[in-house]
């Protein structure tokens, strides 16, 4: 209950914005090109911004700016939201202190103790324009732990960092947890059987109101007050993830990975709703010479699945490398626009943060991003960041950083 | 010696039906929104423009008000596509069966992958679908001499046809990778390794110049030493893995100054931009990558709290012959124009065209192979991507290649390949 509390908690929204007033407070931004990522995906050329109180308060064609409120102009940047990756490890600052592997399952971890606010990893992540990150645990067992939702600002303390703990839970089920000592679980089908006890053992808690420190999350995920990302990879094992947290459980999962040929069970998932967050690898070369090459993007978009998103796994591909797993997958066949989608408002909307952050809209986070071209263009960069309305970032002021 | 090949005396030339463009077929007139024609002096561009080739070489280039079309040409008019002269890497492992690190000696210099060539193989196929048509295949860095490297086009299925230059280069490797060899070597003596068989080629092509000068009887052959009379007549290159400010200096004080080989930078990664006036006074070209950047903080290395891009490094300091490299596996072969859109991005400026040079001219120059590739000039072989757009924008796709003349690669009849 204690835990349940302190969730709640740091879950509220950071009360009025600390700022001092070269960095933050109200402010006013006008831009050449404003992309908001709304449900009418609106794009207004040139647009305008106001912040108030690290809110946004106006998004629209520009305006006369209201008294009091600081004018920033970037006639010649785009704006965007900031991205949203939710597969990431950089919250330890390293690849360390990720993967406790202490039994198959162990839905009672948690990463909130191994987070390293404002370090150096997160602070590429900013500056390439992420600003919300879901720090997860590893693929070492079946279910590894509760991961945190958080922002990459620099210098804040970990309560203004955090968006949610535990942001959801983490779940591995293809590949890396199958044990090589010939233990339950060598097979995908020991692994089936290991999860779905596991999810009953907690269901069972839940009826007998019964506590149990191990199954308190995960009790969570069974009352879908919390969202789960599954770690799944090939075509087979994308539809038994699929079958058993959206059909046998009714979760608020999100497919993670679906690389290889999992393009092959698209239609699949997509008819069972599934959310799919894709990556890092996002092709399928067929062995051979001749072989059609294959971006799985543009296949999982066209099967109709859910709020796609895309991943990077990081540091698996580097945090500041995630527009361009966007950039790619246009260059793959898929549709550029949509991909944005993917970096922003469908993450957001896959896993229920959407009402914070994801898109350029009034009584949202004041999360912007702006660059001096389109945002899937590796030779534009990077002009601002701001995030809860503070200035993380400004290239006129901190040089180049990425 | 050098055995430069003549292009293409493929199969096209035989035949009664020669594809147009090819040797031996009828010309080919190419219509295109815009050329990146890539010279190394001038604008680098025409807009609407027309290329016209003949028996694989380009024979006109410029504004289709300009250029008449010939009656008996084969007229292809593509729309809103551009063209752009094929890409060269010339930091390449993947023209063959890995055989490519015979870690016999400390210094190899009589090796040659040229023995180990697979043409056409399937990273190659997907190279020239990404719009690579050129590569320097060298051998690794496991020993301060691996050997000699061959220049070759990607997608020729037979060895003669590909070939472009063989020795395409001496590989040294400088440091770092080579310490691993035998006991462990410093850089120290590294360094006396290479000065040790570098006077002792430079010794035994003395005696073939002093022969050819009828000043002394025949020297024997020794192919261990046979590549430094190319060497020393500069008709080929050192490539040089050389990725540290102290390392880019010997190459420039030692391999180009102390020695007068024809010498490139051959990554130039971490610090070595510091290096870039004294490079730029001496001639050396710049091939940066496949690490073409350092991060705030990084330890050893100051950046003054910025990113610090090599590309940008060099270029600030005035370095004028800037291009990138993959060293393939490392980066895979097909992004190869990506190392270029990121040195952009990490702060190189591009007004110029400077990361399209840097992917075609200048690897072309710096490998003494642009009477031939690099750019579209009249003269050049026909090696012509067909893109969507700037090959920076990784959203932009190449449609169509062109070797010699020759489509090795279209979408529009092939399966996409990348």
């Amino acid at each position: 209950m204690l835990a349940l509390t302190l969730a709640l908690l740091l879950c509220v929204p950071p009360a009025r914005a600390l700022t001092d007033e070269s960095t933050g407070g109200d402010v006013s931004i006008e831009v050449g090109k404003l992309l908001a990522l709304d449900d009418q995906n609106h794009v207004f050329q040139p647009g305008m911004i106001w912040v108030e109180d690290g809110k946004i308060s106006y998004v629209g064609a520009p305006r006369a700016t209201p008294e009091g409120m600081r004018r920033l102009s970037y006639p010649d940047a785009w704006a965007t939201p900031g991205l949203v990756d939710l597969h990431t490890h950089i919250h330890t600052g390293g690849w360390g202190d990720i993967n406790d592997m202490v039994l198959a399952v162990n839905p009672g971890l948690r990463v909130a103790p191994t987070l390293r606010p404002a370090n150096a990893l997160m602070r590429r992540a900013c500056v390439s324009g992420v600003t919300t990150l879901f720090g997860i645990p590893g693929s070492g067992t079946n279910i590894s732990g509760f991961g945190v939702l958080y922002k990459t600002k620099d210098d804040a303390p970990y309560e203004r960092t955090v968006l949610a703990e535990p942001g959801g839970m983490k779940v591995a089920q293809d590949s890396n947890p199958q044990r090589r000592s010939g233990d339950l679980g060598l097979t995908r089908a020991g692994m089936g059987w290991i999860l779905e006890y596991t999810n009953r053992r907690a269901l069972r808690a839940m009826e007998q109101n019964r506590f149990d420190l191990s199954l308190e999350q995960l009790k969570r995920v069974h009352k879908k007050e919390l969202p789960v990302l599954i770690h799944t990879a090939g075509s087979d094992g994308v539809v038994n993830t699929a079958r058993m947290w959206r059909v046998t459980f009714d979760t608020r999962s999100v497919l993670s990975h679906g690389s290889f040929d999992g393009w092959k069970a698209a239609r699949a998932v997509a008819e069972m709703g599934m959310p799919v967050n894709h990556g890092p690898r996002t092709t399928d070369y067929p062995w051979g010479r001749n072989g059609r090459m294959n971006g799985s993007a543009s296949e999982f978009v066209a099967a109709g699945v859910p709020n796609f998103s895309l991943n990077t796994d990081s540091g698996v591909i580097p945090q500041e490398e995630f527009f361009l797993q966007a950039s790619m997958s246009a260059r793959y066949g898929a549709n550029p626009y949509e991909m944005l989608r993917a970096l922003t408002i469908h993450p957001a909307k896959a896993f229920g943060i959407d009402d914070r952050v994801g898109s350029l809209e009034i009584g949202k986070d004041a999360d912007i991003v702006l660059r001096s071209g389109d945002p899937l263009d590796p030779r534009a960069s990077i002009k601002l960041v701001m995030i809860d309305g503070q200035i993380e970032y400004d290239r006129e002021r901190d040089g180049l950083l990425f | 010696m050098v055995l430069a090949c003549p292009p293409l005396l493929g199969a096209s030339s035989m035949g009664m039906d020669a594809p147009a463009g090819t040797p031996g077929g009828p010309g080919l007139a190419l219509i295109a929104a815009k050329a990146l024609t890539a010279e190394i002096e001038g604008p680098g561009f025409v807009d609407r423009a027309v290329v016209l080739i003949r028996d694989g070489r380009i024979e006109a280039v410029g504004p289709a008000v300009d250029i008449a079309l010939p009656a008996d040409y084969a007229v292809q008019d593509l729309g809103p596509l551009w063209v752009m002269p094929g890409m060269i890497d010339l930091h390449s492992h993947v023209g063959g069966s890995r055989g490519i690190n015979d870690m016999v000696y400390q210094t190899n210099p009589g090796l040659r992958v040229s023995a180990t060539v697979v043409n056409d193989n399937s990273a190659l196929q997907r190279a020239v679908a990404s719009g690579v048509t050129t590569i320097l295949y060298i051998p690794g860095s496991g020993t301060n001499m691996g050997g000699q490297g061959v220049l070759m086009k990607t997608a020729v299925a037979r060895y003669e046809n590909a070939l472009v230059r063989n020795p395409g280069s001496l590989k040294i490797a400088q440091g770092d990778n080579p310490t691993r060899w035998g006991y462990g070597m410093g850089r120290l003596m590294m360094n006396y390794h290479l000065r040790h068989t570098i006077r002792r080629g430079l010794a035994y092509a003395a005696q073939w110049e002093a022969w050819q000068r009828g000043e002394r009887k025949k020297p024997e052959r020794d192919i261990q030493l046979d590549v430094f009379r190319d060497l020393k007549a500069r008709s080929t290159q050192v490539s040089t893995h050389t990725q540290y400010y102290q390392l880019v200096m010997k190459t420039i004080l030692m391999l180009a100054k102390e020695f007068d080989f024809d010498v490139y930078i051959d990554h130039g990664s971490f610090d070595s931009w510091l290096n870039a006036d004294l490079a730029e006074h001496h001639g050396v070209a710049a091939i940066l990558g496949p690490r073409s950047v350092m991060w705030p903080r990084a330890p050893r290395f100051d950046t003054d709290g910025q990113v610090q891009g090599s590309a940008w490094g060099f270029q600030r300091e005035g370095h004028t012959r800037i291009g990138f490299n993959t060293d393939a596996p490392v980066i895979p072969q097909e992004e190869l124009f990506l190392q270029a859109a990121m040195g952009v991005r990490y702060g190189m400026h591009n007004e110029a065209m400077q990361s399209v040079r840097g992917l075609t001219i200048v690897p072309a120059l710096t490998a003494g192979i642009d009477g031939r590739v690099g750019s579209l000039e009249v003269g050049k072989d026909a090696d012509v991507l067909v893109v969507t757009g700037d090959p920076g924008d990784p959203r932009n796709s190449v449609e169509r290649v062109l070797i010699g003349g020759e489509t090795v690669y279209d979408t529009s009849t092939d399966r996409r390949r990348w």
